[in-house]
């Protein structure tokens, strides 16, 4: 990633929520990271790390307490078309069908119908749901719904794909196949991509990249590993078993 | 294999005692079959009862209560047929529902989503919420009199609750992260209200009009029983009067039968509103 261009850039960033008036929560600590175009960086830290944090800040879901972020060089202060979500729970619009809710972000910019309809239909496509159309959320498995979240995500054409342990929920087959088919739609769609999990195998599996948060609130990155494996990657890899243990002796991850 | 030479060579010769158990445990475990068992076995008690005089005099035979209903059809009650009747308790159901459901609705959705409507709404509706309101009655009577309006008004407060109730939880259980999901999308505040608050928390709206309207339909009866010359309410009360419990159980019978269908009704409706599922935050 030599000379790559800094897409999104954390400037000692630091967040506190505070909770029933006096409580505080230190959740981020001095965050400084970069993140370059067209990179897959994957954010690896256990449970209560302020991993997911750090992802909604980009979002501009949450704003940080101190220091910023900047993507393209301007401060992030709210949610934008330019970055997109999927979310560990889905998050998909129970009221609306799969084509409904792949085109609903395309609905909040006004585009006409036809337009969008042909837009959503691409990405059903990409993600492999044809025929599932006209289904509602809860007709469908969590690695479909999690497709049609991707679909969603991808269709508002956002700079920036933003995924918060997207596949958390999903059973160790259906993960991995998941793992293989956001490789293969990253590749086909490009765009830089901030991937959280707290999943060893899953952040070798997919990163370009991988940033280690430190377990126990406030997170604050402690370290940073290059994958330079050419994907497709195995999993049972001599190299991609090394990296495994490195990453493993060296931190404090409980997983 | 010796079984089956037998069977071959002895002649199939039908065995009554058998078949007659075999038809029985087939009938046993047929659904409708207990069903029609389970309502003629009442019947026959209640019969029975009747014809024993369990309850003195004032249990009439279910027949009687049958041709009780037919001849409510024929010969009006107070110048009104049964269906006459039945249409001014229904009239009064619905103007009453209308009013409560479309002042709860609103104020329930204004305080999901505004915290300052919640602070000053909120205090006074837990005050008033635990009176039930049929105990409403006595003042509803001196405030509007004997008319229409004391029985509407009772059915109003009636629908109110349950629907302020549900609008106000359905709003505010909304699970956040479909606001969040929304915005992630780019919805202005306008759409997020739209998109997220209106159809994430229109079934539970829903079972709010579907309560309050079944509360309604029994506010009707117990207002009709004092003071009306009309109404459901007012046929049991006239065969309390009368002495005649087979009019009481007519009446309570055409009732129940309403309340039925009208809670059939609403699930279609509500199927055909929401025809998604509800999914609850985790």
């Amino acid at each position: 990633m030599k000379n790559a261009q800094v897409k999104i850039e954390f400037r000692n960033v630091s967040k506190t929520f505070i909770q029933k008036e006096t409580q505080k929560v230190h959740v981020l600590n001095n965050i400084n990271l970069s993140v370059y175009e067209n990179e897959f960086l994957v954010i690896l830290g256990p449970g209560q790390s302020g991993k997911t944090t750090l992802l909604r800040i980009v979002g501009g879901l949450e704003s940080p307490t101190t220091g910023e972020v900047a993507l393209d060089g301007r401060e992030i202060t709210a949610p934008g078309p330019d970055r997109s979500m999927v979310f560990q729970t889905y998050s998909l619009f129970p009221w609306r069908t799969v084509l409904g809710n792949v085109e609903a972000g395309l609905r909040f910019k006004g585009m006409a119908k036809q337009q969008r309809r042909q837009i959503a239909k691409k990405y059903i496509e990409l993600v492999g749901l044809n025929g599932f159309e006209t289904a509602f959320p809860h007709q469908l498995s969590g690695g479909m719904k999690q497709r049609v979240g991707i679909a969603r995500a991808y269709a508002n054409k956002p700079v920036v794909l933003l995924l918060d342990e997207p596949f958390g929920q999903l059973d160790a087959q259906t993960r991995m196949l998941m793992e293989k088919e956001i490789i293969r739609i990253w590749e086909e769609e490009k765009g830089t991509v901030v991937f959280v999990t707290n999943n060893i195998d899953e952040a070798i599996y997919l990163g370009d990249r991988i940033v280690i948060l430190e377990g126990k609130l406030p997170g604050r990155i402690s370290g940073e590993y290059k994958v330079n494996l050419p994907r497709p990657r195995e999993h049972t890899d001599i190299e991609f078993l090394k990296l495994r243990k490195k990453i493993f002796n060296s931190t404090e991850l409980i997983l | 294999m010796a079984l089956q030479t037998r069977a071959t060579t002895i002649p199939n010769r039908p065995q009554p005692p058998r078949r007659l158990i075999k038809f029985l445990f087939s009938a046993l475990g047929n659904r409708y079959f207990l069903y029609t068992l389970s309502v003629v076995m009442f019947l026959a008690f209640w019969d029975l009862a009747a014809v024993k005089k369990v309850l003195g005099n004032f249990l009439p035979r279910p027949i009687e209560v049958l041709s009780q209903l037919l001849s409510l059809n024929t010969e009006p009650l107070a110048s009104k047929t049964l269906f006459e009747h039945l249409w001014a308790s229904i009239h009064r159901v619905l103007i009453g529902w209308a009013i409560g459901v479309s002042i709860a609705v609103p104020l329930g959705i204004f305080m999901g989503l505004n915290p300052y409507v919640r602070a000053i709404v909120k205090p006074v509706f837990d005050l008033l919420k635990p009176m039930p309101p049929i105990s409403w009655i006595s003042l509803s009577i001196l405030w509007f009199g004997l008319g229409e309006e004391s029985k509407v008004f009772i059915i109003a407060i009636g629908s109110f609750v349950p629907c302020i109730l549900n609008s106000y939880n359905g709003i505010r259980l909304i699970d956040p992260a479909l606001y969040d999901a929304a915005r992630m999308m780019g919805a202005n505040r306008r759409q997020e209200i739209i998109e997220v608050g209106f159809f994430a928390s229109a079934p539970a709206i829903f079972a709010g009009l579907q309560i309050s309207l079944s509360i309604a339909w029994s506010c009707v009866l117990a207002a009709e029983l004092v003071g009306s010359r009309s109404g459901m309410g007012f046929i049991i009360i006239l065969g309390m009067n009368q002495s005649s419990p087979a009019l009481i159980i007519a009446g309570m019978v055409v009732i129940a039968i309403t309340a039925c269908l009208i809670s059939v009704l609403m699930d279609r409706l509500e199927k055909m509103v929401c025809p998604w599922k509800r999914e609850l935050p985790q």
